[in-house]
C-alpha cells in the first residue's frame, strides 16, 4: 500500500465565455482595438469570464473513495480534468502522487483503420501502460471485453458497444496508484455492466485513493466512502454518500444551513429531528418488514396543518420517491410538545436495490418541508423470486384435483 | 521566490527529456499508428513513399532542362544525381512540417481528454516521416551507381547532416504544431511555405548557380547548408572541412562555417521550440 494521495487545495478555475481568437486574422485587429480602447485594467474577472470552480478542497487518502456528484455544469468534469492534469487550476493546487489511472474516455485514442489488437497497444500506451505490460495482459483484456473473435478486425467495423467495452477493458487492467473514474459505468449490456462494476469495486477497494464522478447514484452509494456535492462550481455539501445523495436529489430546506450529517437537532420551527436509524439492520429481504426508529422533538404546539413525522422512501436507481406517508395521513395521534421517539414499521415490498429513507416534517397547507432528518440507506435484496416494479408477495397454490371435479 | 530564467529553463528541459523517456512506448505506438494508417489501404504499399521525391526530381529535370537550354550547357547526369540526393531530405523536411503542424489539432480528442506529454505527437509525426524517407534513401542509394556516382569516405558526413536536419525538422514541427493549435490559420501559411519553399532552397539547383549576389542570401536558409553539404559529400565526394571557392576572391560557395550555422539553428531551435511547447502545454485544453 503506497502512500499515494490526491490533494485538492483551494482550487479555483476560471473559464472564458464566448469566442477566443483562434486565428491571427482575428487576433491582430483585436489587439489593435484593445490598444486603442484603453479601458479598465484587468481585474479577476474579465467581461466574459466566469468561475467554474470556487475554492474546492478535498483530500483523498489511500483506501478512501470520494464521489463527486452534481447536475450538469456543476464543475465535475472540470475537476476531473484538473485531476488528470489536462487543465491547470487558475488558483490553488492539485497534487497527485503516484501513477494515475483514469477511466475517462476510454476509447478516445482508437484509430478506426487499425485492428483491435493494434488499438489495444495504442490505447494502452496512451493511458500510460508499458508495451510489455500490455503484452502480458493482452489475453485477459480481450477476454474481459468479450471480443476475442473480432480482435483482428479493423475497429471502424466495431459497434459502439464493442468499442466502449474494449476501451473500458484496457483501462480496467491498469495497475494504478491512484484511480479516477468518470461515467464509464454505463457501457455495455447488463452482464458486462455487472462485470465492469465488479472490476471497479475491486480496484476501488484495493487500498488506493479513488475519485468517482457518476450520475448513477446507487453506484456512488455502493462504492464511495464519502462524497461532495457540487453546484455551479461551489462545493455545497460533503459527507457520507447517503446524505450527499439525499441533498442532491432534493433541495435542502434546512434553515440552519448545516452541512454535516453529524450535527444534532436539524430543522427549524415546530419540529426537529435528532437521529434516525434502521433498527432492523440496513439490509432487508424484499417483502419483509423493517423498522425505522426516529428521535426528535416537537418544539411548540403543532397546528393541524403540520404533519410532524412523514416517512419518505426514495429509490436511488431512479431517484424517484416510491413511498411517502405521515402520521396525519395514517390517522395516528400526533405527539404532544417535547421529545419523542417513534418506531416506523415498513413492509419492504420493493424491487431489489438501494433506497434512501428519511423522515421529514411537512406543512401540508404550504406544501413545504419544515424539518428533515439525516438520510439512511436501506438495501433491499431479493433472491430473484420476482421482477418488475412492486413486490406483491405472490403465493401460488394449485387446487386439489378431486375437489375441482366435484364442484 | 525569484528564479533565474536560466535555471528554470534547464529544469524544463530536464522535465521534457524525462517525460519523453518515460513515454518511449507511447512514442513507438503513435509512430506505428501514423505509419500503419498511411499504408493500410494504399494500393501501391510502400512505393507511395517515393512519390514525392520522384515528383521533385521530375520537376527539377523540367527546370534544369529549361536552364540548360537557356544557358547552352547540356544537362549532365551529375546534376540529376545531385537533385536526387537533395530531393529526399527536402521531402523529409516538408513532410515533417506538414504532418507535424496538424499533429496536435488532428488529435483534439486526445489532447482534451487524456493526459500524456503532448510533445510525443509532433515527434511521432517526424519519426513516421523518417520511416518514409528511409525508403527514399534506400532507393537513391540503389540509383546512384547507375548515375556514375561512387562511394567515398565523405559518406561519413551523411549521418551528421541527417541528424542536424532531423533536429531542425523536429524543432519546426514542435513550434508549428503549437502555433497552429492557438492560431488555426498557421496551417495556411505553412501550406504556402511547403509549396513555394522549394524555390528558396537549393534543391532543384545548386547554391552556386544562383550567382555571387543571391547565393549568400539563399545560404541564409538554415536548410540550405545541410542540403548543399549532402550534395557535396555524396555526389561530389568533397570533404566538408575544406572550403570551395570557384576562383580566388570570388564568393565562397562552401565553408565549414555554413555547417556550424545550420547546426546552431538546429540545436538552438530545438531547445527554444521545446521550451515554448512545454510552457504552452498547460493552455492547450483551454484554447483548442
Amino acid at each position: 500500500m503506497s502512500d499515494a494521495r490526491i490533494v485538492f487545495d483551494q482550487v479555483w478555475m476560471k473559464f472564458h465565455r464566448g469566442e477566443t481568437h483562434d486565428s491571427l486574422r482575428d487576433l491582430i485587429p483585436a489587439l489593435v482595438r484593445k490598444a486603442l480602447r484603453r479601458g479598465p485594467s484587468a481585474t479577476d474577472l474579465g467581461e466574459d469570464d466566469f468561475w467554474a470552480l470556487h475554492d474546492l478542497s478535498f483530500d483523498v487518502a489511500p483506501g478512501q473513495v470520494l464521489g463527486i456528484i452534481g447536475s450538469n455544469g456543476s464543475g465535475k468534469s472540470t475537476t476531473l480534468r484538473i485531476l488528470t492534469k489536462i487543465l491547470e487550476p487558475t488558483r490553488g493546487r492539485c497534487e497527485i502522487s503516484g501513477r494515475v489511472g483514469a477511466l475517462i474516455e476510454v476509447s478516445a485514442g482508437f484509430h478506426g483503420d487499425l485492428t483491435g489488437r493494434e488499438n489495444v497497444f495504442l490505447q494502452g500506451a496512451i493511458m500510460g501502460l508499458r508495451s510489455k505490460e500490455i503484452a502480458r495482459k493482452f489475453d485477459e483484456i480481450v477476454a474481459f471485453a468479450g471480443i476475442e473473435s473480432f480482435i483482428d478486425t479493423q475497429v471502424k467495423r466495431y459497434s459502439s458497444g464493442m468499442n466502449a467495452r474494449l476501451g473500458f477493458s484496457i483501462a480496467a487492467h491498469m495497475d494504478p496508484d491512484v484511480l479516477i473514474i468518470d461515467e464509464v459505468l454505463a457501457v455495455g449490456d447488463y452482464v458486462f455492466q455487472e462485470r465492469a462494476f465488479g472490476r471497479i469495486s475491486d480496484l476501488a477497494t484495493s487500498g488506493i485513493p479513488v475519485v468517482v464522478v457518476s450520475h448513477q447514484l446507487d453506484r456512488i452509494a455502493q462504492l464511495c466512502t464519502h462524497a461532495i456535492l457540487l453546484e455551479r462550481g461551489v462545493p455545497v455539501f460533503r459527507g457520507a454518500p447517503e446524505d450527499v445523495i439525499a441533498a442532491y436529489v432534493q433541495p435542502r430546506v434546512d434553515a440552519a444551513g448545516s452541512t454535516s450529517s453529524s450535527e444534532p437537532p436539524r430543522g427549524a420551527g415546530h419540529v426537529s429531528f435528532r437521529s434516525v436509524r434502521i433498527a432492523s439492520g440496513d439490509a432487508v429481504r424484499s417483502g419483509e418488514w423493517c423498522e425505522v426508529r426516529i428521535d426528535g422533538s416537537v418544539n411548540s404546539p403543532l397546528p393541524a396543518t403540520v404533519d410532524p413525522v412523514v416517512v419518505r422512501v426514495r429509490s436511488l436507481t431512479s431517484g424517484r420517491v416510491v413511498f411517502l406517508s405521515g402520521v396525519r395521513q395514517l390517522g395516528t395521534d400526533v405527539p404532544a410538545a417535547g421529545s419523542f421517539s417513534a418506531c416506523i414499521e415498513l413492509q419492504a415490498n420493493l424491487v431489489a436495490g438501494n433506497y434512501l429513507v428519511e423522515v421529514i416534517a411537512v406543512d401540508t397547507l404550504a406544501h413545504r418541508e419544515i424539518a428533515q432528518s439525516p438520510a439512511v440507506m436501506l438495501r433491499v435484496s431479493d433472491p430473484g423470486t420476482f421482477r418488475g416494479t412492486a413486490q406483491l408477495n405472490a403465493r401460488i397454490r394449485f387446487d386439489d384435483p378431486v375437489q375441482a371435479r366435484a364442484s | 521566490m525569484a528564479r533565474t530564467p536560466q535555471r528554470s529553463a534547464l529544469r524544463d528541459l530536464r522535465e521534457i527529456a524525462s517525460d519523453l523517456r518515460q513515454s518511449r512506448d507511447l512514442l513507438t505506438q503513435l509512430t506505428l499508428r501514423d505509419i500503419r494508417v498511411r499504408y493500410k489501404q494504399a494500393a501501391f504499399g510502400f512505393a507511395w513513399a517515393l512519390v514525392i521525391p520522384v515528383t521533385i526530381v521530375l520537376a527539377g529535370l523540367a527546370v534544369r532542362a529549361a536552364i540548360s537550354y537557356a544557358s547552352g550547357h547540356p544537362l549532365e547526369t551529375r546534376q540529376l544525381a545531385r537533385m536526387a540526393v537533395k530531393s529526399i531530405p527536402w521531402a523529409f523536411y516538408v513532410g515533417c512540417i506538414g504532418a507535424g503542424t496538424a499533429s496536435l489539432v488532428g488529435s483534439i480528442t486526445l489532447v482534451t481528454k487524456i493526459y500524456f506529454p503532448r510533445e510525443v505527437l509532433p515527434i511521432a509525426a517526424c519519426l513516421a516521416q523518417s520511416f518514409d524517407s528511409a525508403i527514399g534513401v534506400i532507393a537513391v542509394a540503389l540509383l546512384l551507381p547507375f548515375l556514375h556516382v561512387h562511394a567515398s569516405m565523405q559518406l561519413l558526413w551523411v549521418p551528421l547532416l541527417a541528424a542536424l536536419l532531423w533536429i531542425f525538422a523536429a524543432a519546426t514541427a514542435l513550434f508549428l504544431s503549437c502555433a497552429n493549435l492557438f492560431f488555426r490559420d498557421v496551417k495556411y501559411m505553412v501550406q504556402v511555405f511547403l509549396s513555394f519553399g522549394i524555390f528558396f532552397t537549393p534543391v532543384l539547383v545548386d547554391a552556386p548557380m544562383f550567382g555571387p549576389r543571391f547565393a549568400p542570401i539563399i545560404m541564409l536558409n538554415p536548410v540550405a547548408p545541410l542540403l548543399e553539404g549532402l550534395r557535396l559529400a555524396v555526389v561530389d565526394n568533397h570533404n566538408l572541412l575544406t572550403p570551395v571557392v570557384s576562383q580566388p576572391g570570388a564568393w565562397v560557395s562552401w565553408h565549414p562555417w555554413y555547417l556550424a550555422y545550420s547546426a546552431t539553428w538546429a540545436i538552438l531551435g530545438l531547445i527554444l521550440a521545446a521550451l515554448f511547447f512545454h510552457r504552452s502545454e498547460r493552455r492547450f485544453a483551454l484554447y483548442v
